[in-house]
């Protein structure tokens, strides 16, 4: 069988997912030709109001049908009411058949199991997990799932790789002519970045709001132009759900010395100096690292160019406190961050096309110094997994992890060696997410393991004098004097899951796994 | 019938529950919880090797496991047993 440039077995052919391009390398394929386009439509002023009853109203005014492919945002995250109302009405109205494209499926979304077993949804293209997750990867779908990243799912819509019949937009604010806002609202979540792309590509665009405000609604995410529909729902979420409460650093032990480490490395880079950009998520190490490295730029009197990504109330404050300039916002996390959107014209709301899409004129992750990711685990080349737990199941979405990774001039990747007794080094990873090639260091208690082609690094952290270096080889064989020999993960033969590079091409394949 | 527990369900420990059973019985292990998918047979090996340390030759014992490793595995089992034997009434 065919292997890819890591080694990997990938079909030439997989069914219902088509024929694969295997991935040959961080920036081996090139794009060809023009970007996709949405139908062309025209609206007139004998019609001001987009507005109609219901969702039924609206899916049957959209035109679709079954066998179509209908997108979602994931801005509401675990409160999100819009996506299975969506789909238990197309299933009240004999819609079947359906491609699912969202940016990303949460807890909440367990309900659709029933709609994939009576085959109102026949395939889902995103991130799978928790219960729909385990039902994946026994196999409870006909066609395999295809994970792309945050860039590489804008890639796929502006290639034509993956064509939205209807995209719906969770609009927490809206006006009758389809002028739609996140930042406002009862259910704010600010950032709609995700959703622009959708939006922008879409047949047909169906805003689904619970604050009807009267024309022109404003400030504005996503413009009229793109909307062709809106849906007035009693609410499209709970708001505990949309936004956490504060996100608190970490206090494990543990975790803050990892945290100290990464700190240290960063530092010690050439990355630390006037102007420096930085993404770390909302995860508990990652945000010590950023409050450590705070008290580095503090003491060094050295400011930030930019944030990017996610965007966390601890972020919000290194804006307002001048420790970066502007914060570059594709999904915002905390009622701090929907505030500080709204509120600072600093505070920029960008799509993911403009976050992570590698094929456009250049996208956000780019101009990253230093990005700080998790993982699941990470094997003697460096490279990554996110997408599978120990067992083989599928368990979590690529996020933006290959893009930020591929982008940004350091990735760390911080992580505790064990998971209960599960290492986070292996020999080698059971399924690729991300390749070595674009990972530069990891992050443990028991110090710092350089990529052995990031010979810079490795001296300038031996300059610094105050970063433990620990070999990747002296790490693994640690974790294996702990953990014991690990059993096979036993599989069928069938693929339940193609993960993409971002650029389209297919990094590996995740197998059913055998009934237990 | 007798029984004894040692051990949690904290995050890289185990609950080991032992009970007496009638000689010739052999030993009846049960494994579950997070780091059966993986290690199985690591986990096998080890409760077997403690309990013969100890010359035990029929029992049934359960273990509940939440991540822990081998020497706490050993320990949480060598603890239940001493239990179940009135060794210690902590």
């Amino acid at each position: 069988m065919p292997k890819n440039i890591l080694g990997r077995e990938i079909p030439e052919f997989i069914e219902g997912y088509g024929k694969t391009l295997p991935f040959m390398g961080e920036h081996a394929r090139k794009p060809e030709g023009n970007r996709a386009g949405p139908k062309l439509r025209a609206a007139f002023s004998d019609r001001t109001s987009k507005v109609v009853p219901d969702l039924k109203a609206a899916i049957a005014a959209s035109g679709l049908k079954s066998g179509m492919t209908v997108s979602f945002h994931h801005h509401l995250r675990n409160g999100d009411f819009v996506v299975n109302a969506v789909i238990d009405a197309c299933a009240e109205m004999g819609i079947r058949d359906l491609t699912l494209f969202p940016t990303a499926l949460f807890g909440v979304h367990k309900k659709l199991i029933e709609h994939i077993k009576s085959g109102v949804i026949r395939r889902i293209m995103g991130s799978v997990n928790g219960p729909i997750g385990q039902m994946v990867s026994e196999g409870g779908m006909d066609v395999p799932v295809v994970l792309r990243s945050h860039g590489g799912r804008p890639r796929a819509v502006v290639s034509g790789d993956v064509k939205i019949d209807v995209a719906f937009v969770a609009a927490p604010t809206a006006d009758a002519y389809g002028n739609l806002c996140g930042s406002q609202g009862k259910s704010a979540c600010g950032s709609l970045g995700y959703a622009f792309t959708d939006a922008m590509y879409a047949d047909c665009v169906v805003a689904v709001t619970d604050n009807l405000v009267p024309f022109p609604a404003a400030p504005v995410s996503i413009p009229q132009i793109y909307a062709d529909i809106v849906a007035v729902m009693e609410s499209i979420g709970d708001p505990a759900g949309i936004v956490s409460g504060t996100t608190r650093i970490t206090r494990d032990p543990l975790r803050l010395l990892i945290s100290k480490y990464a700190s240290r490395l960063i530092e010690a880079s050439p990355y630390f100096k006037e102007g420096i950009s930085f993404q770390t998520g909302a995860g508990g190490i990652s945000l010590a690292v950023t409050a450590f490295m705070k008290e580095a730029m503090k003491k060094r009197g050295v400011r930030g160019s930019f944030g990017l990504g996610g965007i966390t109330g601890y972020f919000v404050d290194l804006l307002k406190e001048g420790y970066v300039e502007k914060l570059m916002d594709v999904q915002s996390f905390d009622l701090e961050a929907v505030k500080s959107i709204a509120e600072n014209p600093n505070h920029i709301e960008i799509s993911a096309d403009w976050y992570a899409n590698p094929w456009n004129a250049g996208t956000a992750v780019n101009m990253l110094d230093v990005v700080i990711l998790g993982a699941t685990e990470m094997d003697r080349d460096f490279n990554v997994n996110v997408n599978t737990e120990a067992d083989g199941a599928l368990l979590h979405g690529i996020g933006g992890h290959q893009d930020t990774a591929a982008g940004a001039k350091l990735t760390i990747i911080s992580q505790p060696l064990l998971r209960g007794r599960i290492p986070c080094v292996v020999d080698q990873v059971y399924s690729v997410t991300t390749p070595g090639e674009v990972v530069d260091a990891l992050v443990t208690e028991y110090g710092v393991t350089i990529n052995p082609r990031r010979k810079d690094l490795i001296d300038a952290c031996q300059a610094a004098g105050n970063v433990p270096l620990v070999s990747m080889d002296e790490l693994v064989a640690r974790a294996h004097e702990m953990c014991g020999p690990t059993d096979p993960v036993e599989t069928e033969n069938r693929i339940i899951g193609v993960i993409e590079w971002r650029d389209g091409t297919v990094i590996d394949v995740v197998k059913q796994l055998k009934k237990k | 019938m007798k029984t004894a527990q040692a051990g949690t369900v904290e995050s890289m420990d185990c609950l080991v529950t032992v009970s007496e059973t009638d000689p010739g019985t052999g030993i009846a292990l049960t494994l579950a919880g997070a780091s059966v998918a993986r290690f199985s047979k690591a986990m096998d090996k080890a409760v077997r090797e403690t309990l013969g340390q100890l010359e035990i030759k029929d029992l049934t014992i359960t273990v509940q496991d939440n991540g822990a490793l081998d020497l706490v595995l050993k320990a949480r089992v060598e603890a239940a047993v001493t239990r179940l034997k009135g060794g210690d009434e902590a």
